[in-house]
C-alpha cells in the first residue's frame, strides 16, 4: 500500500517534471505525504520491535517537530513552546524566502523518525527517494526547507535527549521475587523480563508528573475464595472459558484479537521459534487519528495537529500507566490461574511482559479517545481498518469513546487483565486525556471562527 | 554476506584438504557398498514446524547378525526404508535388506538396536518409530533372527509393538534374572507454551512417556510405574545411557531430556525398582540434552558420563543463535516450577567414589560441539585413554535470532496463522547448521584435545546416530554414521599398526548370550581401564557388542578382571595384546560389590554440635542492576570468626549477618555449642557482613569483634556499608567507633604492624557498588588506644581485593602483608617499621579468591597457596591474551558499563550477545540492525577504537589456582592439577588431618554468582593436599562440599577433639568429625 503511494507520487512527479520542463515549480506537500511518513515509521517500529511505551515516544517527538514548523505559517495553530515541559521555542529560519514550511515539517518528521528507530537505512532509503524527487522539482526551495527542517529537528532532538530516556537504559531490571504471591512474574512462553520498569522516570509532555493520575489501588491481593480479588481472577477465567467455548467466531474473541496490538508475540515449536509482530496500542490509535484526518479531508496542518495532540496524549498515558504498573507490580491472571485454578489454561492473547495493573491499552485508549474527540467531536463514527494489514477485520465504531471502551474490555476477553485494570484504567486515561486537552492550547478559537 | 563468505571459505578448505584424516579414512560408498542415505523430504504438511524432531535423523546398529565373525550394519531411515548391509569381508558390504526382510513398515523410524532378545545366540533387531502424530503409522518393529539370513517381524508376540513417540531403546538385564529387559525412550511433543510444573512427569502418558519393560519368559511387561520410572508428557527423551554408575552390581539408567525437563538419573535399588536421584548426585545438567555415553575416562574404575547439548564454539553461530537462559527465567524455573539447574552446553560428569559427579566439560575442552547428537567414547588411537567422537549438524538452525525476530514474521506469520503451513522459502531463511563432526583425543588429567581437523577429514555433513565396530576386523574401532540427506559415513580406523589393543567378545550363559552388563577391568602397568558392555550408546544407535581396550605400547594386559552380570568374576592373567578373546564364564567366583574401599577421613556430625546456623542470601541479583558484570559481588558472605567471647578458655563462633538476618554467636559448652542472643549484635540486622575478626583490641584481655561489611547491594554513603566494632566490657558488647568506609569490604585481617603492642587492622576493599571494575582502595586502620584511625601513609592497594595475609615473607622479624584480589596480581608489601613497600612484580593477574601459607614442597620455607577462579568455566586467559574487562560510560548517559571480553583465535569477543550489550547501550542497535551483522564481530569491531581507548581495561592473565613456590625468597607460580581447577577455591586450612604428624591443607570452593552463561561452579568436592604431588579429592574423604559454595574452613577443638567447621554461602554450616585423629 505504501509502495503504491510512493509509486503514484513519483509518477505524478515525473509527469509534472516532463510536462513542466525544468521549471521550478513549488513543492506541494499534502496530508497524504505526512500519513505516508507516519506509516513508514510504524513499519520500521514493527520491524525493530519497540515495546509499547518506547513506541509512544517515537511517535510524539517527530510529530511535535513537524507541528512546530507548521505553526510558524499557520496562525490557527499555536506553538507548543512553553506548553510542554522544558520545550523552548524552535529556532527561527534564517530567511523565509523560498522556505516551504510544509516541506520543512515533513523533513523534520522524517529526520526525527530516523533518529528514534534502529534500522535507519529503512528511513534513509525512503527519505532519499523523496529528496531526489523534491530536488528535481525545485532544488532551491528544497534545500532551504531541508535546512530549516533539519535545524528544527536538531532543536527537538536536543530537548528529547534530556527526557531521561538514555539514563533509563542503564537502570536496574525489575527483580522477580516469586516469594511474594502478588508480585508480577514473567509469563509464558518467553518469560521475558518486565519491560521498561523505569518508564515513570521519563519526562512527561503535559502532565505534571508520572503519578499525577495515580489510580486507586487494585482490590487487595487475596486468593481466598470470595475475596474481591479472587472474584476478579475467577471472572477472567470464566469469561475466557465461556468465549473460547463459543469458538473463534465469537464476538468477544474477535474483539480481543482486534485490539491485541502486541508488537511481539513469540511462538515456540520445539527448537523452532518465531514471532508474529503487530503494531502497538499507541500505533493503533495513531491509525485511528489517520482515519479521522482522512475521513474529514483534513489539510496538512490539521492532520499534523491531530497526530501531534493524539501522540502527546498517548505518550503521557504510557508514562502514567507504567508508573502504576511498577508501583502495584501486580501478577497476571495467567500466572495465578495456572497456579491456583487450572494449570493448562492459556489466555486468548499472549500475556505481555509487564505487570498487570492498570491496563496499558485501556489507559492509552482512554487518553487518545479524549484527544481525538476534542478535535472531531464525540459523535464521530468511523470504520477502523487499522489492523487489516495484520490479517484482522474492519470494526466500526460510533465514536472514539466507544472504540476506547471496546479496546479496554478486550483485555479481559483476551485473558490478560482483570476487570479493575480495565475499568479504572480507562478512567485513568480519560482523566489524563482531559488534562492534556485542557492544558494544551494548540488550536485557535479565532481560527475556528474564521474557518 | 558473512554466510556467503563462510560457505566460500568452507569450499576452499574442502578443495585444499586431503580426503583422508590422520586416524580415519572415509571410504566412499561406491567402494564399500554401504550406500544408505537417510533422505528426508520437507513438505507443506511435514517439516520442522509440524514436527519438532523432524531433523533428528535415523538410527544405526552394528553387530554380526550372521555369526560369520564380521560385524554387519543396519540403518533405520526416517522416511526411507531401513537397510541391512552384510559384511562380506575386506570392507565390502552387500545390501541384504530385501532378502532379510528388515526394511520395516513404519512411516517414521528412529533409533535401532541389535540385541539377542530371544537368547538364541543370534542378534535380533529392534527398530523404534514415531507413530500417531503427523500421520505417522506403524509401530516399533522387532526383527527376530531366523539364523538363516532372514528375519521375522515379531514385535507383537513379544509385547514390543508400541505405537508411540519412540526415539530409542536399550536392552539391559535390570533385575539380573538372566534375560534382557528393555528401557524404551520416548519423546514428548508437548505443545503447551508454559513450562508447566516439574511434577507433570508423575502423570503417565502412553505416547510420550518412557517405559521400562520386564522380560517375563519372552513377553515384555510394562513395569514402569511400579519400578518408579517417570512417563509424563514433558519427557523429551533423546539420550539414554545404562551403566552401573554406583557400582553395586545393578545397572542404573541416565535419561537425557531435551528442553526444560530435567534429565533423570535412575539408581537401581536391586529389588526391581529404581529411585530417580538426579539432584543428589548432579549439581546441574545439560539443558537441551541429546545423546549420551558412558566410559571411565580417568582410570578410577568408575563409569563417567557425557551428555550432549547444542552450544556452538564459533562466534558466528554462537552470537546469531538464541543463547543462554535469562538468569531470572532460570530462577523462576528452578524455584517456581521445580526444575533443576540446566545449562546449554555439553556436560562431562566424572564419577566420584561417593557417587556424585564432578562436571568438567569446560575444563576438559569438550563443552561446545555445536548441534550435537551422538557422543561415542572409545580409545580410537589405542593409547590407553578414552577418546571422544561427536556427531553433529542440523539442516536449519531454528534458533537463529534473525529468523526469530526479523525474518519469520514477514515471511511466515500469515501462513502460520491462516494455514498452519510454512513454505520452503521461509524454511530457507534459516541458516544452515552443517558443521564438521568432532573428535577429541583423550589425555591425562581429564583433558581432551580437539583433533577434528587432523584425525578426520573436517568435511561437514549433518550427522546423527553413530555406532562403532571393528568393521575390518583389524582390532581398532571404526565408526558408522547415519547422515541426513547424504550417504552414511564410514570412518575407517588406521591405528592398528601404531598401537596395541585387546578386543573381547562375550559368550555368556542363559538368555543373555552376549553378556550385556559384563564389566571388564584391564590392568596394565599399574593402570586400570574399565569397560562395561552396554551396546546401546550414543544416540539412537547400538554399537558392536564387544569390549575393546587400547594398550599403547604395552604388549600385554597384566590382568583382566571380568565381572559377570550375575555378580561372579574371574581373572585372566598376562593376556597378550592384539588379539580377539572370547570371554565366557569359567571357574568364576562370587563377586562382592563394596561401597568403596576408601577409608574416609571425615564424617559429618549428626546435630552439627549444636551449631544451628543457616546463612541466608537475600533476593538481590547484581545482574539486575549492573547487567553486564561478569559475576556477583553480593554473595561473598557470611563472615565467620572463632575466638573466646566469654573468657572460659573455649572457642566460640561468630557468624556475620546477612540482609535482615543479624549476626549469630554460638558459645562452646562442654560438648556442644549453644546459640547466644547478644543485644548489640542483633542491632545490625541489615548489614551483609563478609569478614570478621575476634581479638582483644583494647588490651583488657577480653576479646572484641570487628565485622567487615559489603553485600554489593548498598550504595552511596549508606550505613550498612560500614564496619562494626564491638567492644566487650564485662559480659556485654558496646559499639566502638571505626572510620566509616563506604565501600564493599571483602576481608578484615589484624596484625600489630606498627609494633606498638596493639592490634591494627587491614581492611580489603572489594568494590564500590554500581561501579564494578572501578578500583577501590584498601585501608590500614591503626589502633590508637582502642580506637581506630585510617593510616594515611598506606595507599599501596587499589583494586578489587578479596583476601590478605599477614606473613613475614622476608623473615626480617616484621610481619609483611600479601594482598590478593580479582583482576590484579598478588601484591607483596614489605613492612618497614609500619611503612609498606611493594616488593613483588609477579604479573599474575588472576581472579584470586584466597591465599594461604603452607610448605607444599616440603623444603622448609613457606609457599603461598592461591585460590583462583579455576579453568572449568568459559573465561579464557593467558599472558599473551588476557581476559579483559572494559570499564567506561560507553553510551555517555552518566552510568558506567562493564564489558567483559574473552580471547578467541587471537581476537577479543564480548561474552554478552547483542541483546545483552544493547540492553545497556542502545546505540549498538543502530550499529547492528541484525544479529548476523553482529555475530562474529570482535570487540574492536563493535566499539570503535577511540571509545575503547578511553575505557579502563582490567586484565586477568591466569585463571588456574596454584601456589607460589618459594625458592630462596623468590616466587614462581605452579598451577595445581586439573582436579583442583574444577571451581573457584574459596578457602584453605592447614591441619594434620590424617594424624601422620605432618600438616596437610584442606581446600574448599565452588561459586554460583555467575550467569547461566557459565552455569554453576558446583561440583568441586573439596580436596586434601598432602604435598605438591599428592592431592586427594574430598569425595574420597567423606567430605560433602558439592552443590554448596564454601566460604570458610576452620578446625575447632572441643574437649581436645578436632572438628572441621565448613561455612557456606546461602546454606547451613556443617561440622565434620576428623576420624584419624
Amino acid at each position: 500500500m505504501m509502495m503504491k503511494k510512493i509509486g503514484a507520487l513519483s509518477l505524478l512527479v515525473m509527469l509534472m517534471v516532463t510536462s513542466c520542463q525544468k521549471k521550478n515549480e513549488p513543492i506541494v506537500i499534502t496530508a497524504e505525504d505526512y500519513h505516508a511518513s507516519v506509516d513508514k515509521v510504524t513499519g520500521v517500529m514493527i520491524h525493530d520491535i519497540f515495546s509499547p511505551p518506547v513506541a509512544s515516544r517515537i511517535y510524539a517527538y517527530p510529530n511535535i517537530a513537524a507541528y512546530e514548523i507548521l505553526t510558524r505559517k499557520n496562525e490557527d495553530y499555536n506553538s507548543l513552546s512553553g506548553q510542554l515541559h522544558d520545550f523552548g521555542a524552535v529556532p527561527e529560519p534564517e530567511s523565509t524566502e523560498n522556505l516551504n514550511y510544509d516541506l520543512a515539517a515533513l523533513i523534520a518528521h522524517m529526520d526525527l523518525n530516523r533518529r528514534l528507530i534502529f534500522s535507519e537505512d529503512r528511513i534513509i532509503a525512503y527519505r532519499d527517494s523523496l529528496y531526489s524527487i523534491w530536488e528535481e522539482i525545485n532544488e532551491k526551495e528544497f534545500n532551504i526547507s531541508k535546512d530549516y527542517g533539519l535545524k528544527v529537528a536538531e532543536h527537538v532532538a536536543q530537548w528529547m535527549d534530556k527526557d531521561n530516556y538514555k539514563q533509563t537504559r542503564t537502570m536496574p531490571k525489575f527483580t522477580v521475587n516469586s516469594d511474594e504471591p502478588s508480585r508480577w512474574q514473567p509469563t509464558p512462553p518467553s518469560y521475558m523480563d518486565g519491560i521498561e520498569p523505569h518508564w515513570n522516570k521519563i519526562r512527561p509532555f503535559v502532565i505534571d508528573s508520572a503519578p499525577q493520575f495515580k489510580p486507586t489501588p487494585p482490590p487487595p491481593f487475596s486468593m481466598e475464595e470470595g475475596s474481591d480479588f479472587f472474584k476478579e481472577v475467577k471472572e477472567v477465567y470464566d469469561i475466557s472459558n465461556e468465549i473460547t467455548a463459543k469458538g473463534d467466531d465469537s464476538e468477544e474473541v474477535a474483539i480481543a484479537q482486534f485490539w491485541d496490538c502486541n508488537p511481539y508475540v513469540s511462538v515456540t515449536r520445539g527448537h523452532l521459534m518465531f514471532a508474529t509482530k503487530k503494531i502497538t496500542p499507541g500505533a493503533h490509535w495513531i491509525g485511528i487519528a489517520k482515519i479521522a484526518s482522512r475521513n474529514t479531508d483534513a489539510d496538512l496542518a490539521k492532520t499534523v495537529y491531530t497526530y501531534t495532540k493524539t501522540s502527546i496524549a498517548i505518550a503521557d498515558a504510557f508514562i502514567s500507566c507504567w508508573d502504576e504498573k511498577y508501583r502495584s507490580s501486580l501478577i497476571r491472571p495467567e500466572t495465578l490461574i495456572n497456579e491456583h485454578i487450572d494449570d493448562s489454561w492459556e489466555p486468548v492473547l499472549q500475556t505481555p511482559p509487564f505487570p498487570e495493573y492498570t491496563s496499558g491499552h485501556s489507559v492509552v485508549s482512554g487518553a487518545a479517545s479524549v484527544a481525538l474527540t476534542s478535535i472531531y467531536g464525540d459523535t464521530f463514527a468511523f470504520d477502523d481498518d487499522t489492523e487489516v494489514a495484520y490479517g484482522l477485520p474492519v470494526r466500526s465504531f460510533n465514536s472514539f469513546y466507544e472504540a476506547a471502551d471496546e479496546a479496554a474490555i478486550s483485555r479481559m476477553y483476551g485473558g490478560i487483565h482483570y476487570r479493575a485494570a480495565v475499568e479504572i484504567g480507562v478512567k485513568q486515561g480519560r482523566d489524563l486525556g482531559k488534562f492534556v486537552v485542557d492544558n494544551l492550547n494548540m488550536y485557535n478559537e479565532s481560527g475556528l471562527a474564521s474557518n | 554476506m558473512n554466510r556467503l563468505f563462510v560457505a566460500l571459505f568452507a569450499s576452499l578448505l574442502f578443495v585444499g584438504c586431503k580426503k583422508e584424516g590422520e586416524l580415519f579414512s572415509t571410504p566412499a560408498p561406491k567402494k564399500t557398498g554401504v550406500n544408505f542415505i537417510n533422505t528426508i523430504t520437507e513438505t507443506d504438511d511435514l517439516n520442522i514446524l509440524d514436527y519438532l524432531y523432524f531433523y533428528n535423523g535415523g538410527g544405526v546398529a552394528v553387530g554380526d547378525i550372521n555369526n560369520d565373525g564380521l560385524p554387519d550394519i543396519y540403518f533405520s531411515g526416517n522416511q526411507v526404508k531401513n537397510k541391512l548391509f552384510i559384511n562380506k569381508g575386506d570392507l565390502q558390504f552387500e545390501d541384504a535388506t530385501d532378502s532379510a526382510g528388515v526394511a520395516g513398515n513404519s512411516s517414521w523410524n528412529t533409533g535401532s538396536t541389535m540385541a539377542d532378545i530371544n537368547g538364541d545366540g543370534w542378534l535380533d533387531i529392534y527398530v523404534c518409530a514415531v507413530v500417531g502424530i503427523n500421520g505417522f503409522n506403524g509401530y516399533n518393529e522387532l526383527f527376530i533372527n531366523n539364523q538363516d539370513g532372514t528375519f521375522t517381524e515379531s514385535a507383537a508376540s513379544y509385547g514390543l509393538d508400541f505405537d508411540s513417540y519412540s526415539s530409542s531403546a536399550t536392552f539391559l538385564d535390570y533385575d539380573l534374572d538372566g534375560d534382557l529387559d528393555l528401557y524404551l525412550l520416548n519423546h514428548a511433543v508437548h505443545t503447551s507454551e508454559s513450562f508447566g510444573k516439574a511434577s507433570l512427569r508423575l502423570q503417565r502418558n502412553y505416547e510420550t512417556g518412557d517405559k521400562l519393560l520386564r522380560n517375563d519368559n519372552g513377553k515384555f511387561v510394562d513395569v514402569s510405574e511400579e519400578a518408579g520410572i517417570f512417563g509424563g508428557i514433558n519427557g523429551y527423551g533423546l539420550g539414554v545411557a545404562v551403566s552401573d554408575f554406583n557400582m553395586d552390581g545393578y545397572p542404573d539408567i541416565y535419561v537425557g531430556n531435551d528442553f526444560h525437563e530435567d534429565d533423570y538419573f535412575y539408581l537401581n535399588n536391586g529389588d526391581g525398582t529404581f529411585t530417580e536421584s538426579l539432584r543428589t548426585y548432579f549439581g546441574h545438567t545439560s539443558r537441551f540434552s541429546m545423546g549420551s555415553d558412558v566410559a571411565d575416562i580417568n582410570h578410577d574404575g568408575l563409569p563417567d558420563l557425557i551428555s550432549l547439548d547444542m552450544l556452538p564454539a564459533e562466534e558466528i553461530p554462537l552470537k546469531a543463535s538464541e543463547g543462554d537462559d535469562n538468569i531470572q527465567t532460570q530462577k523462576l524455573r528452578v524455584q517456581q516450577y521445580g526444575y533443576h539447574y540446566q545449562f546449554t552446553r555439553n556436560m562431562l560428569y566424572v564419577n566420584q567414589p561417593d557417587g556424585k559427579f564432578m562436571e568438567t566439560a569446560l575444563l576438559s575442552g569438550i563443552a561446545a560441539t555445536d548441534w550435537s547428537w551422538a557422543p561415542l567414547f572409545a580409545d580410537y588411537d589405542q593409547d590407553g585413554e578414552q577418546d571422544l567422537f561427536v556427531a553433529n549438524g542440523i539442516p536449519k538452525r531454528p534458533n537463529d535470532l534473525d529468523f526469530i525476530k526479523f525474518v519469520s514474521s514477514d515471511q511466515i506469520q500469515n501462513k502460520i496463522s491462516n494455514t498452519k503451513l510454512v513454505d520452503q522459502q521461509a524454511l530457507e531463511m534459516m541458516p544452515s547448521g552443517v558443521h564438521h563432526n568432532y573428535i577429541f583425543k583423550g589425555k591425562k588429567g581429564l583433558a581432551f584435545e580437539d583433533k577434528s581437523e587432523s584425525w578426520i577429514v573436517g568435511d561437514a555433513q549433518i550427522s546423527g546416530a553413530t555406532a562403532y565396530g571393528d568393521l575390518d576386523n583389524d582390532g581398532d574401532l571404526d565408526l558408522v554414521v547415519n547422515n541426513l540427506n547424504a550417504p552414511a559415513t564410514i570412518y575407517l580406523n588406521k591405528t592398528n599398526d601404531e598401537a596395541n589393543f585387546l578386543k573381547a567378545k562375550i559368550k555368556y550363559r542363559g538368555k543373555n548370550t552376549f553378556g550385556i552388563g559384563t564389566k571388564a577391568y584391564a590392568y596394565t602397568d599399574g593402570q586400570v581401564q574399565f569397560k562395561e558392555l552396554f551396546p546401546s550408546r550414543g544416540f539412537q544407535a547400538s554399537s558392536e557388542p564387544i569390549v575393546h581396550f587400547g594398550l599403547g605400547k604395552s604388549e600385554k594386559v597384566d590382568s583382566l578382571k571380568v565381572i559377570w552380570p550375575n555378580q561372579t568374576f574371574q581373572v585372566l592373567r598376562n593376556v597378550q595384546a592384539n588379539q580377539q578373546l572370547i570371554l565366557a564364564p569359567e571357574n568364576s567366583k562370587p563377586y562382592i560389590y563394596r561401597k568403596t574401599n576408601n577409608s574416609p577421613l571425615f564424617k559429618k556430625v549428626e546435630g552439627n554440635l549444636g551449631i544451628d546456623y543457616l546463612h541466608k542470601e537475600d533476593n538481590y541479583v547484581d545482574f539486575n542492576r549492573e547487567k553486564l558484570i561478569p559475576y556477583k559481588l553480593s554473595d561473598r558472605g557470611p563472615a565467620m570468626a572463632v575466638g573466646d567471647l566469654n573468657q572460659d578458655g573455649k572457642e566460640d563462633i561468630l557468624f556475620g549477618g546477612s540482609k535482615f538476618y543479624p549476626a549469630r554467636v554460638f558459645v562452646q559448652q562442654d560438648s556442644t555449642f549453644v546459640f547466644q542472643d547478644l543485644e548489640e549484635i542483633k542491632k545490625d540486622s541489615v548489614k551483609e557482613q563478609i569478614s570478621a575478626v575476634i581479638a582483644d583490641f583494647n588490651g583488657d584481655l577480653k576479646n572484641d569483634i570487628i565485622l567487615g561489611a559489603g553485600g554489593g547491594d548498598f550504595y552511596g554513603k549508606s550505613k550498612p556499608l560500614t564496619e562494626t566494632f564491638l567492644i566487650q566490657t564485662d559480659s556485654i558488647f558496646t559499639e566502638g567507633t571505626v572510620p566509616e568506609i563506604f565501600q564493599n569490604t571483602s576481608v578484615v585481617k589484624t596484625c600489630d604492624y606498627d609494633g606498638d603492642g596493639d592490634l591494627d587492622i587491614f581492611i580489603g576493599g572489594h568494590a564500590e557498588t554500581g561501579s564494578f571494575g572501578k578500583p577501590v582502595p584498601s585501608h590500614l586502620l591503626k589502633n590508637e588506644n582502642g580506637s581506630f584511625i585510617i593510616d594515611n601513609t598506606f595507599n599501596a592497594i587499589q583494586g578489587m581485593v578479596t583476601d590478605a595475609l599477614w606473613d613475614d615473607f622476608d623473615n626480617d622479624g616484621q610481619k609483611d602483608l600479601i594482598v590478593i584480589g580479582e583482576w590484579m596480581s598478588p601484591v607483596f608489601l614489605k613492612n618497614q617499621n609500619g611503612r609498606f613497600e611493594k616488593v613483588s612484580d609477579l604479573r599474575l593477574n588472576g581472579l584470586w579468591q584466597s591465599i594461604h601459607s603452607f610448605d607444599i614442597d616440603g623444603d622448609g620455607d613457606r609457599d603461598y597457596l592461591l585460590g583462583n577462579w579455576g579453568t572449568n568455566n568459559k573465561f579464557k586467559a593467558s599472558q599473551e591474551m588476557p581476559l579483559r574487562m572494559y570499564f567506561y560510560d560507553f553510551d555517555g548517559n552518566g552510568q558506567t558499563e562493564t564489558v567483559t571480553a574473552i580471547p578467541k583465535n587471537g581476537k577479543y569477543y564480548p561474552i554478552e550477545g547483542l541483546d545483552g550489550l544493547s540492553g545497556q547501550m542502545e546505540f549498538l542497535r543502530k550499529s547492528f540492525t541484525s544479529y548476523t551483522s553482529f555475530a562474529g564481530k570482535s570487540i574492536e569491531e563493535i566499539f570503535d577504537e577511540a571509545t575503547l581507548s578511553k575505557a579502563k581495561v582490567l586484565e586477568t592473565t591466569l585463571l588456574a589456582s596454584g601456589y607460589l613456590k618459594n625458592e630462596q625468597g623468590s616466587f614462581s607460580f605452579v598451577p595445581f592439577e586439573n582436579e583442583l581447577q574444577i571451581a573457584p577455591i574459596m578457602d584453605f586450612i592447614s591441619y594434620d588431618f590424617d594424624g601422620d604428624g605432618a600438616m596437610e591443607v584442606l581446600v574448599g570452593g565452588n561459586y554460583f554468582g555467575v550467569k547461566p552463561y557459565h552455569g554453576r561452579f558446583d561440583s568441586f568436592p573439596g580436596a586434601l593436599i598432602n604435598n605438591e604431588n599428592d592431592i586427594i579429592l574430598g569425595s574420597r574423604l567423606g567430605l560433602d562440599f558439592t552443590q554448596k559454595s564454601l566460604r570458610h574452613l576452620h578446625v575447632l577443638e572441643i574437649n581436645n577433639e578436632p572438628y572441621l567447621l565448613a561455612v557456606f554461602n546461602n546454606a547451613e554450616a556443617e561440622t565434620y568429625q576428623i576420624l584419624n585423629k
